[in-house]
């Protein structure tokens, strides 16, 4: 047999259909031959027949096998080194040279062949001690007629000689980076690989399974089956998975595995902030996380928002504490959107206890990004440009519709009309002036820019960033607007045991501003009826009679300005040293030092026929600069004890230490132009130096946690801290704050098991604690004398006063007993994931001034611990990825209730109210700790009849058209005993609802944001037509009010101020006020494309994703005239944003613009 | 072993957290204020102390803004003084101006009581200053009680501090405890305390025997039936100056108010609020003057029953006959008080650089190229009168129209004026009596005509003297005051206020309606507890009918 040249070709001529046995003996003769003349390619051919007397390994022995990207040969004598066989091949039959890799541990050597060798189309064959390679695919054609299937069947001698086709891939992630160490198998055999470091796979399928399925999985993301369906060629994109169990979250003072969480903890990835033209970071939080309730009291550039978790629970400050990279101190609103890398909501005890003193109102943990291991420099920049167009809510009516109503107005209250026909047929003639609010604002540009370069080697991390954000101001004037510039080095370092950290991060703020308060403009400008423009043919500025003093266009052109220039500079300097793998120690020293300075100065206007702005020219200068530093010393031992129990314990102690000073000068008539002192400036007595400005706080504590789980099934947590404050008295100042979690994965119980792999993981939570509030002014428990100037005049020269505070030194912690219990699930191979979450929070000691005291005792109550609040509520949130074959739909939602309850107020007392110019706020033992209080309205008189039998005001004339009043108690008038609780101005049913899509390139994205049920009680112009006089106009949406012909309007009949019905129907706090503030807004919507691959080369660049965006395009609400996002609270329930209750505040800006992300 | 060696490393790590954690101090005070343990001790201090009780005695705001609770004026937008709600009587007994004055007298007194309890914790101020600082503090805690009397009628008495626990179940004091109380106090004021002469002048302002006296009589005057002691108590004022202080009339009415110095060294000033420009100022002219010179809205407008209040020259009121007095000319020949104290239409203003602009007031009136800004209109910021203000107008105002002139509080005219009614209430007001008082004031004011500064006989006498006292100190806040203790409230706040003749005549005349008012006598001559102050103490009882 001449087989040397080309024994397959030989043997083939000799084969006929039919003939198998002849085959088979073929085949058998066909190796032996074969090994004696070729076989020298091993090594260790030579010791052929050494080793026959056992032949352990085969499916006794486990061997381990780890090479990547080397040539077949090593790969054979590495095994040769472990076993006793010795492989043998033919070399022109078997590339021998190419590479390959493969990692396998334990594994029988028959099941390391089969990843090692099927893979690249070797079949193998042990025959006693040699392992027979033969190529599965021949190379030689077919013989003519021949039917390659059957035979090749036939020559089977293992189970896996089948016929076998060649397929490739290529396996990337969600951002198109290759993915390595994939395992793909062909379902139902061993048959499969790995991929490489390009993402490439290569893999020969057997025949039978053309039509089968390839299983695609790698740790931390979701495993994908694809069809083979015949093709060759598989480009496969492997989603992260985000809510996957392994995940790691961010808790107090260190991380922990999402599976071991027992707490309340919400984690929020920096997708929920990409893509939208975000200005600040607590306005990005609105709607992410379900109980994270974000309120703005308006929408100036540069305004704080309140920010608050779970509700109300105190009467004081709700604020949570904020924790930027393990630091409390730094200002949220100062952080670059785009440097988060992740946001953890701590908001139970279990999770919160951690952080003591501060926590009651919970926690949010901020983490920025940092740069990776072993990477080459990534440099990437994001943008977004677009224009901002202000959402004017209300329109006044016509300039003779005005006229018309205004005699109506008159008329209804026995007055003489103000205008004859013959004026109000001018007024139509000649058209509306200009005098309205649309006139003082504009569309303005809003832009964003930052780069970034971060990477790694081996035993470092860097990440540098840049932002800048410019927002331009929608008021008219002279390029009012916000900036920011930020600048982040993130970076950390290995030095043998040692890891040090280092964050520094540098923010500046420059906000300019109008020089006058934004409410009283807008008020000024909107409540002018448009018989009145702004400026005469002459270019003069004009007063009217309903604006007398001001106009406010001149003010914003020419009144001169406010800016503030703000820096924050940040530093967190820190080393952790392992002095064993089950024991590290953490030094963490970091501070936060900021210099903010704001200068106003006004400008004299005069205006035409008459009234001023700033006619004492009035300047300032505020300065302030503060200091916070902390200190932590943290030991952290991990220990994992036999096989199933694992033990972490954390102890730490720190303190943090926080001065302000702060000083402001104030002058008046200054020079006009230089705004220097000269002849006539005055220093105000608003001045003040540091001694005034100066307060100074610190914290010392201790705290720990100690966490203990059984088999990664049953976790045990508890949580202390022990806090000492400067802000009690010495007896008072120590608090301790303990709280205990537990958590169960209950589909990790083994009779579970059938619904884990149906279904999927479910874990259940609950925990309890008690958690501290230290939110109140510094030096609150020392009654204190201080001295005032001005205080009276003697001989025409003034004289100082001491006036004095009544302190408390009882003065202690709030404390809140919290009760959480939660239930995590992801279901269906984790398309489906949520998590839903009870609470319950009894905050007591709350403090409060005593309303027990009568005003005679002549002095107002410092702070007592009194006051008890009950919060209850629960929160879901979930997201379901749906993927079709071309789309990839995820759908997100969150929502959330809260209620709070006031248990106690004060000793003794159990209501207070507080009169708000019309109506009242009251608080009262038993419901909600604010809530709008008055008259209920019950229609409207509608003749003398009516009148007589209604109940009413003892001696208050009405006529029809007034409203009536519901005669609670019914005694037959109406009196302070016929008071409702009227509404509750928190948000309730609290939601976020977010949709994206992908289409190839193409991703869409809508988030959607709202508050299910909120009252607002609003008072002014836009409730009140010619509002108290001060108001000269109606607006379109009070027409339709009462007449004889229009019974059952909406609005009551108008009259003057000053008249009966005025009095009755507006001068009275009842539900005319009240508005359902419930809304759903279109927050934000996203259109981009992301260029394939084949144009990134071009372009050198990694990723280009291009996109269109949208913020606050649509708005669902019952309340129309006033955007019902805004609230005259802030987080102290104390009214704030008196523009917000009378729809005066600075309106809110809809954002159209577009954005770039590329990364090289 | 290795477990017990990770313990100690443990153990002593943990030393060191706690070692390190207690390094940094707690207590921490503030650096701007004094303790309770060292303020009294310091002189300086215990001036500013007596400086707060000053400080706080009264308002502007009130003193103003009362007035529109009378006949005398109306508040158009009534912002934070309830002062018109109380006088159209629309109110509701939790009204805030009834608590935020309750509250206002109180906390004087308790500045007052907590001064008289404290000073002598001070071992350093010379005896005299110390007994003055607390003739001083009596008066103000006097002045205080009458005040809450005058409105409440029977009221807690503190004469020494409370405690909360006590402000909780301090019941009423009858009426005429209050009242020997306050005229007990106001006698040993008088005692401990300089007359305005024997102050030094750097002390000018303060509280003295003389304005000791002027409120004991003015205490007793309000009682009605007391008039002989008030009688007694003005002679002593009038007649023993040398004892009790000079005073005597300014030789111009209205410089008393507008003139930068008259207005502080005058000898007619008995007790004034005390104001120094640009430092302590009050801006309550800001909602007063006429628009064109510089007010931002008008909030307090004279009515036409003021206007009309005020004689002729000839000293007949405007509806007797033959006074002279016509409608269209308003100002001519009219009590030269009246164009001191109010702004009507076409009235000459003089500003402050001396030159004069007219005032147009009535609706389409006004002639170029002065503004147009003051007339009256149902919508806008002007006048709800077709009048403004021009008493107390200060022409060296500063920025928005904030005023460093005095506002006064008692002063030689209403001496006088007390002293006529009581005298002519005996029955005793002769030709003498007349002379010293009513015959001074209107001469002082620029009457020249015998028939209005000879003793009119006693026919109608007691209208003269009481309209005497209306046009004499109309705004000053004393007419709410009057007519509820000559119990015509019910008569004179009764339908609708006026102002100028600018309406549809078939109307009330053409006077234009600028309000309605309703006063019931059943209940409304005292306020009502503040129901917020009763929910608190049940043993403080409501005044009748509320």
């Amino acid at each position: 047999m001449i087989l040397k040249k080309n024994p397959a070709k030989v043997l083939f001529k000799l084969l006929k259909p039919g003939k198998k046995y002849l085959v088979i003996l073929l085949f058998i003769l066909q190796i032996f031959p074969l090994h004696a003349q070729y076989a020298y390619a091993s090594p260790k051919a030579k010791r052929v027949g050494y080793l026959q007397k056992e032949q352990p390994g085969i499916y006794g022995d486990k061997l381990t096998l780890n090479v990547k990207n080397e040539k077949l040969v090593t790969v054979l004598e590495k095994i040769e080194k472990q076993i006793k066989f010795i492989f043998v091949y033919a070399n022109d039959d078997i590339d021998v040279k190419q590479k390959t890799s493969v990692t396998v541990s334990d594994k029988s050597l028959q099941d390391i062949l089969k990843l090692l060798l099927i893979p690249l189309g070797i079949n193998f064959t042990i025959v006693k001690d040699k392992i027979i390679l033969q190529n599965i695919i021949q190379k030689s054609p077919l013989a003519a007629g021949s039917d390659g299937k059957t035979i090749r069947s036939d020559k089977t001698v293992t189970a896996e000689t089948k016929y076998f086709l060649p397929i490739t891939g290529k396996i990337t992630d969600e951002n198109g980076s290759p993915l390595q160490f994939v395992n793909v198998i062909v379902k139902g055999t061993g048959t499969g690989t790995t991929s490489n470091a390009d993402g490439i796979f290569s893999l020969n399928i057997p025949d039978d399974k053309l039509k089968g399925t390839l299983v695609l999985s790698l740790v931390g993301f979701i495993t994908e089956e694809i069809n083979i369906a015949g093709k060759n060629n598989f480009a496969v994109t492997l989603k992260a998975v985000s809510k996957d169990l392994a995940d790691v979250v961010v808790v107090g003072y260190g991380t922990q595995q999402k599976i071991s969480v027992s707490g309340a903890v919400d984690a929020i990835g920096k997708k929920s902030f990409e893509g939208r033209p975000l200005t600040n970071l607590s306005t990005a939080l609105q709607g992410v996380s379900p109980n994270l309730i974000i309120q703005q009291r308006n929408f100036e550039p540069g305004q704080r928002v309140n920010i608050n978790i779970r509700g109300l629970g105190t009467l004081g400050d709700n604020t949570p504490l904020v924790v930027i990279d393990g630091l409390v101190g730094g200002d949220i609103n100062l952080l670059n959107p785009v440097d988060i890398e992740n946001i953890s909501i701590l908001k139970d005890a279990g999770s919160a206890a951690i952080y003591g003193s501060r926590s009651a109102n919970g926690v949010i943990l901020i983490t920025t990004k940092k740069g990776k291991k072993n990477s080459a420099p990534v440099v990437r920049y994001s943008g977004t440009y677009g224009i901002q167009a202000p959402r004017i809510t209300y329109k006044p009516v016509a300039a003779w519709e005005n006229a018309y109503y205004k005699n109506e107005s008159l008329n209804n209250a026995g007055l003489s009309p103000a205008f004859s026909p013959a004026q109000i047929q001018q007024f139509k003639n000649q058209g509306d002036g200009d005098w309205r609010v649309d006139n003082i604002f504009q569309n303005a540009p809003q832009q964003s820019h930052n780069v970034s370069v971060s990477g790694g080697g081996v035993n470092n991390t860097y990440l540098l960033s840049l932002g800048y954000l410019d927002q331009k101001n929608n008021f008219i004037g002279p390029n009012y607007g916000y900036k920011r510039y930020n600048v982040r080095l993130n970076q950390s370092n290995d030095i043998g045991k040692l890891k040090v950290n280092t964050i520094l991060s540098y923010a500046k703020v420059i906000n300019k501003d109008q020089p006058f308060d934004a409410s009283t403009l807008i008020v000024d400008a909107s409540r002018v009826p448009l018989y009145y423009s702004f400026k005469d043919s002459s270019g003069n500025y004009l007063t009217n009679p309903v604006s007398a003093q001001y106009n406010p266009k001149a003010i914003l052109e020419n009144g001169g300005e406010r800016n503030s220039n703000n820096d924050e500079i940040f530093g967190n300097f820190s080393g952790e040293y392992a002095i064993n793998n089950d024991l590290k120690i953490r030094g963490v020293f970091g501070g936060t030092v900021g210099s903010n300075a704001t200068f106003s100065a006004q400008k004299t206007l005069n205006f035409t026929p008459g009234g001023a702005f700033a006619p004492d020219r009035p300047i300032y200068d505020e300065n302030s600069k503060s200091l916070f530093t902390n200190v932590q010393l943290l030991a952290e031992y991990n220990k994992k004890i036999a096989e199933n129990h694992t033990l972490k314990v954390l102890v730490g102690a720190s303190n943090e230490s926080f001065k302000i000073e702060a000083s402001r000068v104030q002058k008046t008539f200054v020079d006009p132009n230089l705004g220097v002192p000269t002849t006539g400036t005055i220093v105000s007595t608003l001045s003040y130096n540091s001694v005034n400005g100066t307060t100074e706080t610190s914290l010392n504590s201790l705290f720990g946690r100690v966490g203990y789980s059984y088999k990664d099934r049953y976790f045990l947590e508890g949580n202390a801290r022990y806090d000492g404050s400067s802000k009690f008295a010495k007896d008072k100042r120590f608090g301790f704050f303990p709280s205990g979690s537990i958590a169960w994965r209950v589909t990790e119980e083994e009779f579970l098991n059938n619904v884990k792999s149906r279904v999927g993981d479910i874990k259940l939570r609950a925990s309890y604690g008690v958690l501290g509030n230290q939110n109140v002014n510094a030096y609150q428990y020392q009654t204190t004398f201080f001295n005032y100037d001005n205080a009276y005049g003697f001989n025409n020269n003034v004289v100082g006063g001491s006036g004095y505070s009544l302190g408390n030194p009882n003065l202690t912690w709030e404390k809140a007993a919290t009760f959480n219990a939660g239930l995590d699930a992801g279901l269906f191979k984790g398309a489906l994931s949520f998590s839903i979450d009870y609470f319950n929070k009894t905050t007591s000691d709350i403090l409060y001034p005593r309303l027990d005291i009568p005003l005679l005792f002549g002095a107002g109550s410092p702070d007592f611990n009194i006051a008890k609040v009950r919060n209850k509520g629960w929160e879901a949130k979930g997201s379901y990825n749906l993927t079709g074959k071309n789309f990839k739909h995820t759908f997100s939602f969150n929502v959330a209730d809260n209620l709070n309850k006031l248990i106690s107020l004060a000793s003794g007392a159990t209501e207070f109210s507080q009169q708000v110019e019309e109506f009242a706020l009251l608080r009262r033992v038993g419901q909600p700790i604010t809530t709008y209080y008055g008259y209920r309205s019950n229609g409207y008189f509608q003749n003398l009849n009516d009148i007589k039998n209604s109940p009413n005001f003892v001696n208050r004339i009405v006529s029809p058209g007034d409203l009536k009043f519901v005669d609670k108690n019914g005694d037959g008038i109406i009196d302070e005993k016929d008071k409702f609780i009227l509404g509750n101005h928190f948000p309730r049913y609290t939601f976020g609802f977010t949709y994206n899509v992908l289409y190839k390139g193409f991703d869409f994205s809508a988030f959607i944001q709202g508050v299910g049920k909120r009252d607002a009680m609003i008072r002014g112009e836009q409730v009140e037509p010619f509002h108290f006089g001060y108001g000269g106009t109606m607006y379109t949406h009070q027409t339709d009010y009462w007449t004889p012909t229009n019974p059952n309007a909406a609005n009551p009949k108008i009259a003057e101020a000053g008249s009966p019905s005025n009095a009755n129907n507006y001068r009275t706090g009842s539900d005319r006020f009240l508005f359902n503030a419930a809304y759903a807004r279109l927050k934000n919507v996203q259109f981009g494309y992301t260029l394939p691959a084949k144009y990134l080369t071009k372009l050198k660049a990694k990723s280009v994703r291009v996109y269109f965006t949208a913020q606050n395009l649509l708005t669902l609400s019952k309340l129309t005239f006033l955007d019902p996002e805004i609230t005259e609270f802030d987080n102290n329930t104390t009214i704030r944003g008196t523009g917000a209750n009378s729809a005066r505040a600075y309106f809110m800006p809809v954002f159209y613009g577009g954005g770039i992300d590329i990364s090289f | 072993m290795k477990m017990i060696n990770i313990f100690k490393t443990f153990v002593m790590l943990m030393g060191i957290v706690v070692f390190q954690s207690s390094c940094k101090k707690l207590d921490l005070a503030p650096k701007d204020r004094f303790s309770e343990l060292n303020f009294w001790q310091v002189d300086a201090n215990v001036n500013n102390a007596l400086n707060n009780v000053y400080n706080s005695i009264y308002t502007s705001t009130n003193v103003f803004y009362n007035e529109a609770m009378s006949d005398n004026a109306v508040s158009k937008l009534d912002v934070n003084t309830g002062a018109n709600t109380i006088g159209n009587g629309n109110f509701t007994i939790d009204l805030a101006r009834f608590r935020n004055d309750w509250a206002f007298y109180y906390s004087g007194i308790k500045s007052c009581n907590l001064f008289l309890e404290n000073i002598d914790k001070n071992t350093t101020l010379p005896m005299a200053t110390k007994n003055r600082m607390l003739g001083e503090v009596k008066f103000a805690r006097a002045w205080h009680h009458f005040n809450l009397m005058k409105w409440w009628g029977a009221i807690p008495l503190l004469n020494k501090d409370i405690t909360p626990e006590q402000a909780q179940i301090i019941a009423r004091n009858p009426k005429a405890d209050v009242l020997a109380f306050i005229l007990s106090e106001l006698d040993a004021a008088a005692v401990a305390l300089p007359s305005r002469d024997q102050y030094a002048i750097n002390d000018n302002g303060r509280i003295t025997k003389g304005a000791a006296l002027a409120l004991k009589a003015r205490v007793l005057l309000y009682e009605g039936n007391r008039m002989a002691e008030v009688a007694t108590v003005c002679e002593a004022l009038i007649n023993n100056q040398s004892a009790n202080g000079n005073y005597s009339l300014a030789a111009s009415f209205s410089d008393l108010f507008s003139d930068k110095t008259i207005n502080k060294t005058n000898n007619e000033s008995i007790l004034s609020l005390q104001y120094v420009p640009n430092l302590r100022m009050w801006g309550d002219y800001f909602d007063f003057a006429p628009i064109s010179e510089g007010a931002r809205t008008n909030n307090l407008s004279p009515t036409q029953e003021l206007v009309d209040s005020y004689i002729m020259l000839n000293g007949k009121a405007i509806n007797d006959a033959g006074s002279g007095y016509a409608d269209s000319a308003l100002s001519v020949n009219r009590d030269p008080r009246l164009s001191a104290t109010i702004v009507y239409d076409k009235y000459l203003w003089t500003k402050p650089n001396g030159t004069s602009v007219t005032i147009y007031i009535k609706p389409g009136s006004t002639i170029a190229p002065a503004p147009n800004s003051n007339e009256f209109s149902t919508s806008g910021q002007g006048t709800a009168t077709g009048y403004y203000w021009r008493k107390y107008w200060d022409p060296n105002y500063v920025g928005t129209l904030n005023n460093g002139t005095n506002i006064h509080l008692i002063r030689y005219a209403e001496v006088l004026l007390m002293y006529a009614e009581a005298k002519q209430t005996l029955g005793q007001l002769d030709a003498t009596v007349w002379d010293k008082t009513i015959k001074v004031l209107r001469t002082r004011a620029g009457f020249t005509e015998a028939t209005a500064l000879n003793f009119p006989g006693t026919l109608n006498l007691q209208n003269i003297v009481r309209n005497e006292r209306r046009s004499e100190l109309a705004m000053e806040g004393f007419r709410i005051d009057d007519i509820r203790r000559w119990n015509i409230a019910q008569i004179v706040l009764n339908g609708w206020m006026h102002g100028a003749k600018y309406g549809d005549v078939g109307v009330d005349n053409g006077f234009i309606r600028a309000q309605f008012r309703n006063f019931d006598p059943t209940k409304n001559f005292l306020w009502p507890i503040p129901p917020s102050e009763r929910a608190l103490n049940p043993n403080l009882t409501q005044n009748p009918n509320y």
